[in-house]
């Protein structure tokens, strides 16, 4: 046991100080996208919901619905949309009530028709 | 369809010329061969004896309903698939090939409705008890209705049976085990995985490839990779299209980064079943820097959305890949070096679980626990494509085929890995994606996963959507080597070991 | 941990079924549950033991869940302990979309577990993502177990289901109820 007791030593510790203070690895991994409301036009909005393969888009009216816990941040939905949808860097999502997890994001109003 | 074309290499050529009856069908990587259902037998015959591999046995349609098999001549370094209508509700007993098809019979009868005419019962496999007539299947319903096994051996004198799971240790998949037992010695062990099936193969049709993909990455999680591009080969070669070669190379990275990962998680595994937490926890050092490493390089701790249908969707990032890889490899190496100085681990290892090179050849087996019976089958050597044609790997065997033996081929498999992204790195990895036609088609793809051999055949209509997609991770392979290799002088204390040697999933299986 | 009389009364999560004469819709809802929520947070004091479950997940949940108790992540200095044992578990830990051939096996594993007793859904396919409902899959484990803390991720790495932990245990605030995933930057602006 000697040989394993000194390799720990030597190795030093690695656990995270987290939730005391930040993880650095944190900033690699993939997260939900957030929507800049103002270039989501209709027309753009029913293209992400069709290209989401996890059904966490969806129209309502003028409203895009966003389900962040149906999300996997595939980026299939950045990749679409190009400038409107960039990752939110957030991980930490846990939520206690299932509605706190879909969100409504209003749709760019037409200025002309 | 053809006669049998000058082009086919030449011994394909005569085997395909003495099976009587025989047409060649389509272009692509792998030869398909299409048999009327009366010379099946005959032809199953000549290909067993002459050597060939039994790789898979599947079905798809209906009216009629199709066979495939599919053969790995690996000496001839081609697949040869051999389809054959099956007009009824039978087909010619295929005896040469059980009892490694034994799983795969009662599979397709349970999804087609056809059987082997041999008479003997065929069990319910994937499909869950309550599995009605209306249940989704991806052709007839069989009647009659499969056997409900619950001890397919005679359990006699002083043996019991014991059920165990589907809900067992923590952290680990739901799994049912039936373990035959006179107290401790295992007198034999079935496992059950219909809990987990979530019908993959018939979700798939209809999609179009890429939409395909997301769900194949998800099949089995820890062959993201493997899986995903062994499906996208199979769309690229029904469609006739190649990938760019620096997206091949961004491949072979990613898959080789999901071989390091999971030996390093089977090093872990292997530290717990054998109750060494310092070793356990130093492997799961290892394991920590690769996925934190995985993620740095592609955007995923398991590497999810590189894979495209055509290309790949991401490119490494080469400066981190470069500067993590020796310190995470590093992890590993010095934990596998120190667990093969420790008495108390090795004595756990030797000679437990063993699989014979006999067993192995007989069931099939693919993968580590293969090359660790003594069998040197490795796809990226046996049934190259790019870019493993340009950077080939060294294959590790060892003989004794025991848990020590799959330990130490892992080990040496993850070091060859290295190389091999250095290599790769080196040729130069990127992104691109060829575009693919929209025609009709169906092509096998292939790749070396963690745990072997992991196949993927898919079929496209005109507008380009999936109609039928086989999936064929390791996993389904492998886990039948898994009851012989608990089998004889292993007690239950072995079984976690056992198990952690083979580092299968149980979702590859259920699918 | 041993398990005394719990002094309040046996409802089984905090997302059983609600007296009748409720205050109002969601206000009433939210005000009991996070009422038992705070009881449970006090009940089970410093340490707590973990059940997984896995409903049909690909396995990466489960790889994540296992490296909780590795080196880098060590959910025992935050007074976390997985248990093999139902009857041992306060906390139970559900992956995969609730395959419907698992689902006595779910509920048998859920009804082993003494109150009061919590249940995270752990990852995308357990929250109803991945799997729309069919006849292999209910979609979401909410269908068949009350569900406190739903967990996203695919999967969820060990800081996300840290945190879903701490959340379910009242030692962490959810903060994604108050984020909007809108951002009004202009592109090529940087975030925060």
């Amino acid at each position: 046991m000697t040989l394993w007791f000194l390799r720990g030593l030597h190795r030093g510790v690695v656990t995270t100080r987290y939730p005391a203070r930040p993880d650095g690895s944190a900033a690699d991994l993939p997260t939900p996208p957030v929507f800049r409301p103002e270039a989501l036009d209709s027309e753009l909005a029913d293209r992400l919901v069709a290209v989401c393969p996890s059904h966490a888009l969806r129209r309502d009216a003028d409203i895009l619905v966003f389900d962040v816990g149906a999300c996997t941040a595939c980026g299939r939905c950045q990749e679409t949309a190009g400038s409107a949808v960039s990752p939110s860097g957030e991980f930490a999502l846990a939520a206690t009530s299932r509605g706190h997890l879909v969100k409504r994001i209003p749709l760019r109003r037409e200025a002309r028709t | 369809m053809t006669a049998v074309q000058p082009g086919a290499p030449g011994t394909i050529a005569s085997l395909i010329g003495a099976i009587s009856g025989a047409t060649l069908d389509g272009t692509g990587n792998a030869v398909t061969v299409n048999v009327p259902a009366a010379e099946l037998e005959a032809a199953v015959h000549h290909l067993a004896a002459s050597g060939g591999r039994l790789a898979d046995l599947f079905g798809s349609g209906q009216d009629p309903a199709v066979l495939h098999l599919v053969w790995a001549l690996d000496a001839e370094r081609q697949y040869l698939i051999v389809q054959s209508d099956v007009a009824g509700d039978e087909y010619p007993p295929l005896s040469d090939i059980a009892p490694a098809a034994f799983a795969e019979e009662c599979e397709i009868y349970e999804q087609f409705g056809i059987r082997p005419a041999t008479g003997k019962p065929l069990n319910r496999v994937a499909l869950p008890p309550h599995a009605g007539p209306d249940f989704p299947r991806l052709g007839h319903q069989p009647r009659p209705a499969p056997a409900e096994i619950h001890a397919p051996h005679t359990v006699g004198g002083h043996a019991f049976e014991f059920p165990f799971g589907p809900v067992r240790q923590v952290g680990m998949e739901s799994l049912y085990y039936g373990l035959v037992t006179s107290g401790e010695e295992i007198v034999d062990l079935y496992l059950f995985t219909w809990h987990k099936h979530r019908g993959l193969e018939w979700r798939l049709r209809g999609r179009t490839p890429r939409e395909g993909l997301f769900h194949v990455e998800r099949t089995e999680g820890l062959s993201a990779i493997a899986l995903s591009w062994a499906c996208a080969a199979a769309v690229e070669a029904a469609l006739d299209v190649a990938p760019p070669p620096a997206a091949q190379r961004t491949r072979a990275v990613a898959l080789e980064m999901e071989r390091l990962y999971n030996h390093a998680a089977a090093t872990a595994g292997l530290c717990q079943a054998t109750g060494l937490t310092v070793g356990q926890s130093a492997a799961e050092i290892a394991l920590e820097r690769l996925l934190r490493l995985n993620a740095a390089v592609f955007g995923h701790r398991y590497l999810f959305g590189v894979m495209d249908a055509g290309g790949v969707r991401r490119a490494p990032d080469e400066a981190v890949l470069r500067a993590g890889l020796p310190g995470a490899h590093g992890e590993l190496r010095r934990a596998a070096d120190a667990l093969l100085s420790t008495n108390s681990f090795l004595d756990r290892l030797e000679a437990a679980g063993i699989v014979t090179g006999e067993q192995a050849r007989r069931l099939g087996l693919v993968g580590p626990v293969a090359r660790a019976a003594g069998l040197t089958i490795d796809t990226r050597l046996d049934q190259p494509a790019q870019p493993y044609v340009e950077h080939p790997p060294a294959v590790a065997v060892r003989d004794s085929g025991d848990v020590l033996a799959r330990f130490q081929v892992m080990q040496d498999e993850a070091a060859e890995s290295v190389r091999l992204i250095g290599d790769l790195l080196d040729a130069g990895a990127g992104t691109g994606t060829a575009t693919l036609p929209g025609a009709a088609g169906s092509g096998l793809g292939w790749a070396e996963s963690s745990r072997g051999e992991a196949l993927a055949w898919v079929a496209l209509n005109a507008e380009g959507r999936i109609t039928r997609a086989r999936l064929r991770p390791a996993s389904v392979r492998n886990w039948r080597g898994f009851d012989d290799a608990c089998r004889s002088q292993n007690v239950f204390t072995d079984i976690p070991i056992i198990e952690a040697s083979f580092w299968l999933t149980v979702a590859g299986t259920a699918r | 941990m041993t398990k005394s009389n719990p002094p309040i009364p046996v409802q089984q999560s905090a997302a059983a079924t609600l007296p009748p004469d409720t205050a109002s819709g969601a206000c009433g809802e939210q005000a009991t549950a996070e009422l038992l929520r705070q009881r449970i947070a006090s009940q089970f004091g410093r340490s707590l033991h973990i059940r997984t479950l896995d409903t049909g997940s690909c396995a990466a949940c489960e790889q994540e869940i296992r490296l909780l108790a590795a080196p880098h992540y060590d959910l025992h200095r935050l007074g976390f302990f997985f248990t093999p044992a139902p009857r041992h578990a306060d906390l139970l830990m559900v992956t995969g979309p609730m395959i419907r051939a698992f689902d006595v096996a779910a509920r048998k594993t859920y009804d082993a577990m003494p109150g009061p007793k919590i249940v995270v859904a752990t990852g995308a396919c357990a929250l109803g993502g991945v799997y729309q409902p069919d006849a292999f899959v209910h979609g979401s484990v909410g269908d068949i177990l009350p569900v406190d803390v739903w967990l996203p991720g695919c999967p969820p790495s060990p800081l996300a289901l840290l945190q879903g932990l701490l959340v379910a245990v009242d030692r962490l605030a959810g903060k994604v109820s108050s984020l909007s995933f809108t951002s009004d930057d202009q592109p090529g602006e940087v975030r925060q």
